[in-house]
């Protein structure tokens, strides 16, 4: 599948402001419902309808950020409304939205600007046309709580007045657009408060509707049938016959190599689905197992030496050789699942050409893109009407059940519900690809760092996200290796593995394993050179005062400097890394503290500090709720996840077997510490998962002398690490 | 048919006797507010009470629901404001959500049965529900919460 989605457009989007079409539209010209229904609808972002009640559109996905609120918020702010009248209201997929992505922690950062200009323009317009309709001038009027008041005489207009007498008829090109002034962070009375998320009272009464909670009339059940190998398996033949015997059959439906049975109900699909008899070529990666791509990657770590850099500064192999001292060691790290409590699901309907897709997306447009082509209809007749997801993390960015249930409701002509159970949920997952890193590292005589070497094996997900770099790379596997680090020579070669295994992008994406790898060695190398590792830091990071200054922060609150005294068996380990984008990095340093037991090698963390400057702060408890949930996110990845291969498929079947961290495995505490800052926003929501590798390795570390490299840090694993260590 | 009897209301539904509870309450009668995680027991997300105990209405054939009062989350308070629910909203527990019915319904539960729980009791009463967004420390929290005001 070849994404309609350029890499073009996503450096376009970086740039703030992408994915809104802004262009105040001329009043009157009733172009949506809602202003046939007498609302004005200055933009694509927000509706005011003629009581006052402002609806925002948010077209992020809500994943459990809160993101409707804090997009909100920045509206609300600069539109100076009364916060009880906003609403939020999550839109079907348009072309008129622009680029419908959300991840990457990059919604606030993408639209700050763009929201905080929708709501000053309107502002602005709303202004003009009281003051018009007052007979007072502009100037003379003010904007606050949802009303534009003449201040001399105390006159005022409520925003509801104004839309419902009809009164803007001007409208803001773009240039003016650009030109108004926005307020100064000193003057905000929204942003940057503690505002109860809107999502969360419907997610405590069991309102909240997802994806598998839609309904259409004359719907019916659908289950696929799922080869025996992630890919590359091809239909040889469909028995159906027993499966026609369940109560509630309906049909068979194939299309190519996708097998699904249809049911009345969802127990009669299960049903049918347990009596069908597919048989199958397991194709060219039967054979694939943990064992032979291990094997691989260490084959190419060894002997690609044609695959293109990814960084490449100054004369490494040359200061390596002049090192005083040098340093080597391997990173790896297992298959990591998006594994959303949801499974993937979709409420599929084909009518008169169109194609509606009821599921919770986090890529809109590349869904309409994909499944246009592959329908062969317009991108437009694709329509995604979003729901909340029940998770993200990434594996919403797939349209991959939305094609399976848009096949079959075509071939059965009825509405048709797929929900994957959670075994086909896991087999059909898109894991973080396992990588290697093998890096080398060579000090001087004053204990600096000069040289760095990194070889970097992955797989890419990036032909499905705009493709590939000129040089074959994919920029969102390799992220992270280029770090902020003063190192005069440099090397980081990116190996492209395929497997057989379909990769995809999962929270927090590359840096979850190049943070790993960079974190852990410089920690290393910090020891190497006979210095306090957080010293060491700090001493390399002139150019990103920033990241020092949250490592301070950090270090300050969780005690570093009493380490010398802890228990024994006990450590506490440092990270800092750039997360998310180096474009748009949130400074983020985290403290573990551990426990290592030395008899069975298993790990228990006792606390977590975390310092964030994530720029200017939206909602402080989204942040913090985003920073300590991510936390624990990557603890879970660091303790439990591991996805194995055997016979070309995830060998794991339910959470039983693909474990999750549960609470009786996290730790007393996660204090975080929100730098205040007037820096433009960054992003939270994943950041916070590549400290915790890296600072529970290093922690592991100072509480037993063993490095563990494996993730994830499994007892075996820490166990095996402390005998190498004693030998 | 088997009669059940939901949040006070009964209901005929025509489904196999081993039909899990969890799908007819889903899918056939469409409150979906309980949610399916794995199927096996493992996450929660689909805790219901029977006669006020949870319970995992994926491991719970109908026919173990006859005769008994069976709640789910729309039924925990009518205008969900149980201590719970409450609770839930003023430490701003979920993210995504999706398994908050499950945790809420198990934490009532566990609030019923042992009104002012350790720490320990919270965290071996509240093991068995999965939270991919990882909100435990909230939930800690609002469990505590809640048990001042139980």
């Amino acid at each position: 599948m070849t994404s309609e989605v350029s890499r073009r457009d996503f450096l376009k989007a970086s740039a703030a402001g992408a994915g809104f079409v802004l262009t105040f539209r001329i009043a009157g010209g009733a172009t949506s419902a809602a202003e046939a229904a007498g609302a004005w609808e200055p933009n694509t972002v927000f509706t005011i309808d003629p009581s006052g009640i402002i609806t925002v559109h948010i077209t992020k996905a809500e994943m459990g950020q809160g993101v409707g609120t804090a997009l909100a918020q920045i509206v609300a702010e600069e539109l100076e409304a009364d916060w009880r009248d906003i609403r939020i209201d999550y839109p079907t997929s348009d072309p008129k939205y622009g680029l419908m992505l959300t991840g990457g922690s990059w919604s606030v950062n993408w639209t700050f600007d763009a929201l905080s200009r929708a709501g000053a323009g309107a502002r602005h317009l709303l202004i003009e046309a009281a003051a018009k309709h007052m007979n007072e001038p502009a100037s003379e009027c003010i904007a606050e709580g949802n009303r534009v008041r003449h201040l001399p005489s105390g006159k005022f207009l409520t925003y509801g007045d104004i839309v419902s007498k009809g009164l803007i008829t001007a409208t803001l090109s773009d240039e003016e657009l650009k030109k108004i002034q926005l307020k100064k962070p000193a003057e905000y009375k929204v942003i940057g408060k503690w505002i109860q998320r809107l999502d969360v009272p419907e997610k405590t009464n069991g309102r909240a509707k997802f994806g598998i909670d839609r309904f259409l009339p004359g719907m019916v059940y659908a289950k696929v049938i799922y080869p025996p190998t992630r890919t590359g398996s091809k239909v040889v033949s469909v028995d159906d016959s027993e499966a026609r015997k369940v109560k509630g059959y309906i049909s068979t439906v194939r299309e190519g190599d996708i097998v699904a049975v249809v049911a009345e109900n969802y127990l009669a699909a299960v049903a049918a689905q347990g009596k069908m008899r597919v048989t199958w070529d397991k194709g060219p990666h039967a054979n694939v197992t943990t064992d032979s791509i291990t094997q691989d990657y260490w084959n190419k770590a060894k002997n690609d030496t044609s695959a293109p850099s990814w960084v490449d500064v100054g004369d490494a192999d040359g200061a390596l050789a002049k090192s005083m001292k040098t340093h080597e060691a391997a990173f790896w790290t297992d298959y990591v699942g998006h594994a959303p409590l949801e499974p993937m699901n979709c409420v599929a309907r084909y009518q008169d050409g169109t194609f509606d897709f009821f599921s919770g997306s986090q890529f809109q447009t590349r869904a309409m893109g994909d499944l246009s082509k592959l329908f062969g209809v317009k991108p437009e007749q694709i329509r995604v009407h979003q729901q909340y997801l029940g998770g993200g993390f990434g594996r919403r960015l797939e349209p991959d059940v939305m094609l399976e249930a848009g096949l079959i409701a075509k071939a059965v002509g009825k509405p048709v519900k797929l929900i994957r159970s959670r075994e086909d949920d896991i087999a059909r997952d898109f894991y973080r690809s396992c990588t290697l890193q093998v890096l080398k590292g060579g000090i001087d005589s004053s204990g600096a760092v000069i040289a760095w070497k990194n070889t970097l094996v992955c797989a890419y997900p990036g032909e499905r996200y705009g493709g590939l770099d000129k040089q074959g790379r994919d920029q969102f596997s390799l992220n992270g290796s280029d770090h902020y680090y003063d190192i005069p020579n440099q090397f980081v070669r990116a190996i492209r593995a395929e497997t057989g295994m379909e990769v995809g992008y999962v929270r927090a994406v590359a840096p979850n394993y190049t943070f790993f790898a960079v974190e852990t060695f410089v920690d290393e190398l910090a020891h190497l050179a006979g210095v306090d590792p957080l010293e060491f830091r700090l001493r390399m990071l002139g150019g990103a005062p920033r990241l020092q200054n949250a490592l301070r922060l950090v270090a300050d609150r969780a005690g570093w400097d009493r380490r010398s005294s802890l228990p024994k068996n006990v450590g506490l380990g440092i990270a800092g890394v750039t997360a998310q984008e180096k474009s748009s990095p949130t400074w983020t340093a985290t403290v573990i503290q551990a426990r290592v037991d030395p008899g069975t090698g298993a790990v228990r963390v006792e606390k977590i500090w975390c310092a964030v400057d994530a720029g200017l702060v939206v909602n402080p408890d989204g942040v913090r709720n985003q920073m300590q949930g991510s936390l624990l996110f990557g603890l879970s990845n660091a303790l439990k996840e591991r996805a194995t291969v055997k016979g070309g498929q995830i060998a794991q079947t339910n959470f039983h077997e693909y474990q999750l961290l549960r609470m009786n495995e996290i730790p007393d505490d996660v204090e975080v510490y929100v730098v205040q800052s007037t820096e433009y926003p960054t992003g939270v929501g994943e950041p916070g998962v590549t400290t915790v590798l890296p600072a529970l390795s290093n922690a592991i570390f100072a509480a037993s002398g063993a490095r563990v490299r494996t993730s994830p840090f499994l007892p075996d694993r820490v166990l095996k690490a402390l005998q190498e260590q004693k030998a | 048919m088997v009669n059940l009897s939901i949040n006070g209301t009964s209901h005929s539904v025509d489904v196999p006797s081993d039909a899990p509870l969890l799908w007819v309450i889903r899918e056939h009668l469409q409150m979906t507010g309980t949610k399916f995680g794995c199927g096996m027991g493992l996450c929660g997300a689909c805790t219901v009470h029977l006669d006020g105990a949870a319970v995992r209405s994926c491991q719970t054939p109908v026919s173990q629901a006859v005769g008994k009062r069976i709640t789910t989350i729309e039924g925990l308070d009518p205008e969900g404001r149980h201590p719970v629910q409450l609770a839930w909203i003023a430490e701003q527990v979920p993210q995504c959500g999706y398994c908050q019915s499950g945790q809420i319904m198990q934490a009532a539960s566990l609030l019923a049965k042992n009104p002012h729980p350790t720490d320990q009791q919270i965290v071996d009463g509240m093991s068995g529900n999965l939270c991919r967004c990882a909100t435990y420390i909230r939930i800690k929290r609002a469990i505590k919460r809640a048990a001042q005001e139980v």
